[in-house]
């Protein structure tokens, strides 16, 4: 079973670097040509093939807004197994970097460090910007994938902790947007 | 002519729209492309969503109803809603209220039973009445009545959505769409303004509270997140107040009688509506001890309801956050809900967005009139290619995994109909079949999340552990309901899913209601079917018929003459008597059409997407086949 390409699925070049606007506008023609409400009172069968690509639309949009799905995208296409369980293991550099970062996020929550939090999410937000820019420059500039997937598994990382990160944060807001 | 219109007994059946509300419910209708409310008889929009249930087992819906409540408040079910979907040990059963609940019996559904007289009545029964009250006030208007939307929190889940959709087929609507009710009311404001920009909607109605932040451009709303509370609204600030009340008064439980409840909430209610537009408002007490008259100042309510507030600043801040918005960046929030017109709502609004709220239209009409220009729409009447609503499933769906942690595998704000595929496999020798537990919910542990629904599947062949894989896909239709599929892909056999859902009626109880519901039972259902069959066939043909005249360069030789025996054959089925004779027609249709059908949904993709590269056109239409999930997944092992 060939995993789908849903840069082909949005008619935009299969890359890492993606155009999110023009990402949104075909995603938004797709679907109002496929969209169920157009089919409401269409025959059954063109009802079904019309939420079927629906569907996979939407799915696609899904995975190209968002960059750990879109890289995952990429890598499956190009071959090179991905999910956790089926990565190597990261870097011993990169797993010391996220035990430090992990106790001092648990150190300044346990404080109630406002400050502390915002300064590790700036910190962290770049390094995720970082793997994102090394991500682009590899996958779209003709590197072998998998010498890559190792950046992957750092997104990963910065995501869910930046996830917590803004959980704590939202705990203690001051009540304005 | 419009004598004529009044007495021509052959009227087009026209599209309605409802807003099922917790405290009213609404119906409207597209009347010279505006949309309407249908008063009744005495001019009155808001029909109270209150059933009252007599001796003899009628219902009573409405004002009439609400008389009764005082009187007869375990027999008065009010604020149905939000008991909607849950289970029969929900804490919403558990709160400040008049009712007798019944616990569900052995095998049976759980779902909340209210105990009425000794009838165990279920929340999809109680809002098919006032659903059937809906229609019959539209069938009074518009003499005939066509399909139906209604319009469900934007932050119901699925045993929620599930439920309503059941009560519009047990009320005999043909339900074509659930929409939510923000996006209603965007849809409302949207095409009365014209104008194009990212808006808030604030809903905060009678019992449950929606924040949805969607962008309009070019005629598609696309909803960006949502959030909200589906327990959380006006009566709560009603009951709020008959705390204070009891409080104040001392009053010793055993003294809280369904009827006092009933009293002190409905009281705390008119002090709440005094004080929209005075500092201080007064009541004859209901109490029958201490002061005959009750007071309230706005200071003390605005106190009363602050924590209500707080808990619909939450969840905006996380809308907001999830469209990666700041307030600033909005060019409108509009209010929505008859909460909403309490001062302190207001104020909190204007603080928490920094601006203005709009509120030109009725908030308690504006849902429903968003419903019926959708009705409208869907049912081909509107201008249809201009406007588009792009809604979100509101919560993450996932699934169980071991050690009582979820799996999510569609997370929350993503565009629906979407889907999700998964793959499993067996952990142990021969393993013919497991279970699936899906949950919805943003919390890590499935205790925390809400269970959905526990899906077995059977007839694996018989294979050595981990060998079976077994890809499991879930859809979610564009009313935001959970569907699941699985096949083993080594062999390719389909596999058989069986559907428990934690807190909703199985097919088979819903069919038991219907038959329950009709005079002559199976007799009246046979001429529903019928009736249903014929509309369908009608529909099919119609849409077959343009689909040839638009399309006739993709027909394949000999591929109409097809086609044009197969609409024939339907025809005179439809002109029969039999239900089944027409739905075999319809699928001959149906099977005739299919290749018609797949082509000509390729060149609406190939026209949607002109404009890019030829090449990638050719290979979109050659890729639209099959769906498939393109982020990798681990294969997951479930016991």
């Amino acid at each position: 079973m060939s995993p789908l390409d849903p840069f082909l699925t949005l008619g935009i070049e299969r890359r890492f670097e993606v155009d999110l606007a023009r990402v949104e506008r075909q995603h938004r023609e797709l679907s109002r040509a496929l969209h169920p409400d157009r089919y409401v009172s269409a025959p059954p069968g063109e009802r079904r093939a019309a939420l079927e690509r629906a569907v996979q639309v939407n799915e696609a949009f899904r995975v190209v807004r968002d960059p750990v799905r879109r890289a995952e995208a990429l890598f499956a296409l190009a071959g090179v197994p991905v999910g956790e369980d089926r990565e190597p293991k990261a870097a011993p550099a990169f797993l010391m970097e996220v035990m430090e970062h992990r106790e001092a996020l648990a150190e300044a929550k346990a404080a109630r460090d406002r400050a502390a939090i915002e300064a590790l999410a700036t910190a962290v937000r770049s390094r995720e910007a970082e793997a994102e820019r090394a991500l682009a420059r590899g996958l779209d500039g003709g590197a072998d994938p998998a010498t890559l997937v190792g950046r992957l598994g750092e997104l990963r990382f910065y995501r869910r902790f930046l996830e917590e990160a803004d959980a704590a944060l939202e705990e203690w807001t001051d009540g304005s947007l | 002519m419009a004598l004529f219109e009044i007495f021509d007994p052959k009227a087009a059946p026209r599209p309605i729209g409802i807003d099922l509300g917790t405290t009213n419910s609404l119906v409207a209708y597209v009347k010279d492309g505006r949309p309407e409310v249908i008063a009744d008889c005495n001019a009155d929009r808001l029909l109270p969503s209150v059933v009252f249930y007599d001796e003899h087992g009628g219902a009573v819906v409405g004002r009439a109803a609400q008389a009764r409540a005082a009187e007869s408040p375990r027999e008065t079910i009010v604020s149905v809603k939000r008991c909607m979907g849950k289970g029969g040990d929900d804490p919403e059963t558990r709160r400040l209220g008049p009712y007798a609940f019944a616990p569900p019996a052995e095998g049976e559904a759980n779902v909340v039973r209210f105990d009425v007289r000794g009838r165990r009545l279920t929340p999809v029964e109680v809002s098919a009445d006032i659903l059937r009250a809906l229609k019959q006030l539209a069938e009074d208007e518009l003499r005939s009545v066509g399909p139906a939307v209604i319009t469900v929190p934007a932050y119901f889940d699925d045993a929620q959505r599930q439920a309503t959709k059941d009560a519009g087929r047990l009320a005999g609507l043909d339900v074509l769409r659930l929409l939510n009710e923000p996006t209603a009311a965007a849809l409302a404001y949207g095409l009365d303004k014209k104008k194009d920009g990212t808006f808030c909607v604030y809903d905060l109605g009678g019992g449950t509270f929606d924040v949805t932040v969607l962008l309009l451009e070019d005629g598609v709303f696309q909803v960006k997140s949502t959030g909200g509370d589906s327990a959380l609204g006006g009566d709560d600030m009603d009951r709020a107040v008959a705390e204070e009340i009891f409080r104040v008064a001392d009053l010793p439980p055993e003294r809280r009688t369904p009827a006092i409840i009933r009293a002190v909430l409905d009281t705390s209610r008119a002090l709440k509506h005094q004080l929209t537009e005075r500092e201080a408002a007064s009541a004859p007490s209901p109490l029958g001890v201490g002061p005959a008259e009750l007071t309230l100042a706005r200071s003390r309510f605005d106190e009363l309801i602050a924590p209500i507030l707080e808990r619909t600043g939450v969840a905006c801040r996380r809308a907001m956050k999830d469209a990666g918005l700041r307030g600033e960046a909005l060019d409108g929030v509009i209010l929505v809900g008859g909460a909403t017109r309490v001062p302190a709502v207001r104020a909190y609004v204007k603080k928490l967005f920094g601006k203005e709220p709009l509120a030109d239209i009725d908030p308690d009409a504006v849902v429903a009139m968003g419903a019926a220009l959708q009705a409208h729409l869907l049912a081909g009447e509107g201008h249809k290619d201009e406007v588009l609503l792009l809604d979100v499933l509101p919560l993450s769906l996932g699934i169980e995994v071991g050690g009582g942690v979820v799996d999510k595998i569609l997370p929350r704000n993503t565009t629906i109909p979407t889907g999700a595929r998964a793959t499993y496999t067996t952990q142990e020798d021969n393993q013919t079949g497991f279970q699936i537990h899906v949950v919805q919910g943003e919390r890590e542990l499935v205790a925390d999340c809400r269970s959905l629904a526990r899906f077995t599947l059977k007839g694996i062949p018989p294979m050595a552990a981990g060998m079976a894989r077994l890809e499991v896909r879930f859809d979610v239709d564009a009313d935001g309901i959970l569907s699941v599929t699985a096949k083993e892909t080594t062999t390719g056999l389909e596999q058989h899913v069986e559907v428990v859902p934690s807190y909703g009626l199985d097919d088979d109880a819903i069919e038991a209601m219907l038959l329950d519901a009709l005079d002559h039972g199976e007799e009246d259902l046979e001429k529903r079917r019928l009736a249903e069959g014929q509309v369908e066939a009608h529909r099919m043909v119609l849409a077959t018929r343009k689909g040839l005249a638009a399309d006739a360069e993709l027909l394949a030789p000999g591929e109409r003459e097809l086609i044009a025996a197969a609409v024939a054959a339907l025809e005179e089925a439809a002109a029969g008597a039999s239900a089944a004779a027409i739905q075999s027609r319809i699928s001959d249709l149906d099977h005739a059409t299919r290749a018609f059908a797949e082509r000509r949904m390729n060149a609406a993709i190939a026209k949607a997407t002109l404009g890019q590269r030829l090449d990638a056109v050719e290979k979109t239409v050659e890729h639209a086949k099959g769906i498939d999930l393109a982020h990798a997944e681990g294969t997951r092992a479930v016991g």
